[in-house]
């Protein structure tokens, strides 16, 4: 997919990754909505001439209005990249200076509607109308190379797993109609995200697995994404871009 | 044209050709769902040249709702 004159809509567009995509999107010529909680981000964002709407994107009301609004505004989205997430770190069983103590429950739910109902609720909304518009669009879920399951990541990792059944999902789903779609599962990565949800002696432990001994820029990430919307036979697959920590 | 369509369903929904008839809708044929119909779109805009609209795609529910679009598309060969 050429990228000039597309229009795109980023989750999560505010900071860290998100932010590195919606940069790489407005160099290349896409029109670009940012779907952010974060009001006072989005007010800076909109200074750089990006639309924006604030909205939770695990809350499926929210996203049905902002989707819609969006849609009667500018039409079909040719490019969906689900974003938004939290990274959140917590083991099965804690052991505290109180004894044992599970996993959180509560954290548990919101890390999943963060990062995967939100990942359902936009794209069903954003496809219909790609669908009823015969857009020939691109999903891009943004997933995690904990997807394969990262030791006290079990909320985090079963998410990205489940981001990852969905890219498969659609993509054979939706590949007739012309719809890709597409999972980048990014390793570590240099972002204020990383550094609040992972130790900093975890993460010296992580850099010393990556073959290339350092973190992910976000930029590097965010090339990658491009990358794969402008190819138009990539799909369904997960492009894993960690550095060579997962081979 | 109306033999191609039906070839085409036939050969989709895996079910002989002498049961393709008119008033067959997508109620009546358990593998004709959603998923199936889309793979019946593509197979038609391929094998005709055209491109539906989502209403088209809507309205193609039955056998003789095909042949009326494709021919309302100037389809005849």
């Amino acid at each position: 997919m050429e990228l000039r004159g597309k229009k795109a809509i980023v989750t999560g567009g505010v900071r860290g990754l998100g932010r590195a995509m919606v940069e790489k999107l407005l160099e290349n010529g896409t029109a670009v909505t940012v779907f952010d909680l974060n009001a006072a981000g989005l007010d800076e964002l909109r200074k750089e001439h990006v639309n924006c709407v604030q909205c939770d994107v695990s809350d499926y009301e929210q996203v049905l209005k902002a989707t819609s609004q969006y849609h009667e505004q500018f039409g079909a989205a040719d490019i969906l990249i689900n974003n938004a997430g939290i990274l959140y770190s917590e083991p099965l069983i804690k052991l505290t200076s109180e004894g044992v103590a599970k996993h959180d429950a509560g954290m548990w739910n919101k890390v999943m509607a963060a990062d995967l109902n939100s990942v359902f609720y936009m794209t069903v909304c954003v496809v219909e109308k790609m669908m009823t518009t015969r857009t020939r669009g691109v999903i891009v879920n943004i997933s995690s190379v904990s997807a394969s399951g990262n030791a006290g990541q079990s909320a985090y990792s079963a998410a990205k797993a489940g981001v990852n059944a969905l890219t498969a999902v659609w993509a054979k789903e939706l590949g007739p109609m012309g719809i890709r779609v597409i999972a980048v599962a990014p390793g570590f990565t240099d972002t204020d995200s990383t550094k609040d949800a992972v130790s900093e002696a975890a993460l010296r432990e992580t850099v010393k697995k990556v073959p290339l001994r350092r973190l992910g820029k976000p930029a590097e990430i965010a090339d990658g994404v491009v990358s794969v919307i402008q190819n138009d036979f990539f799909n369904g697959k997960v492009f894993e871009l960690d550095g060579g920590l997962i081979v | 044209m109306d033999a191609k369509v039906e070839n085409l369903l036939s050969e989709v929904l895996q079910m002989p050709a002498s049961g393709i008839t008119d008033d067959l809708t997508m109620k009546d044929v358990d593998a004709w769902d959603s998923l199936k119909h889309m793979e019946l779109i593509v197979a038609l805009e391929q094998s005709f040249e055209v491109q539906l609209s989502f209403d088209e795609i809507v309205a193609m529910q039955s056998v003789s709702a095909i042949k009326r679009v494709l021919r309302e598309r100037g389809v005849t060969g």
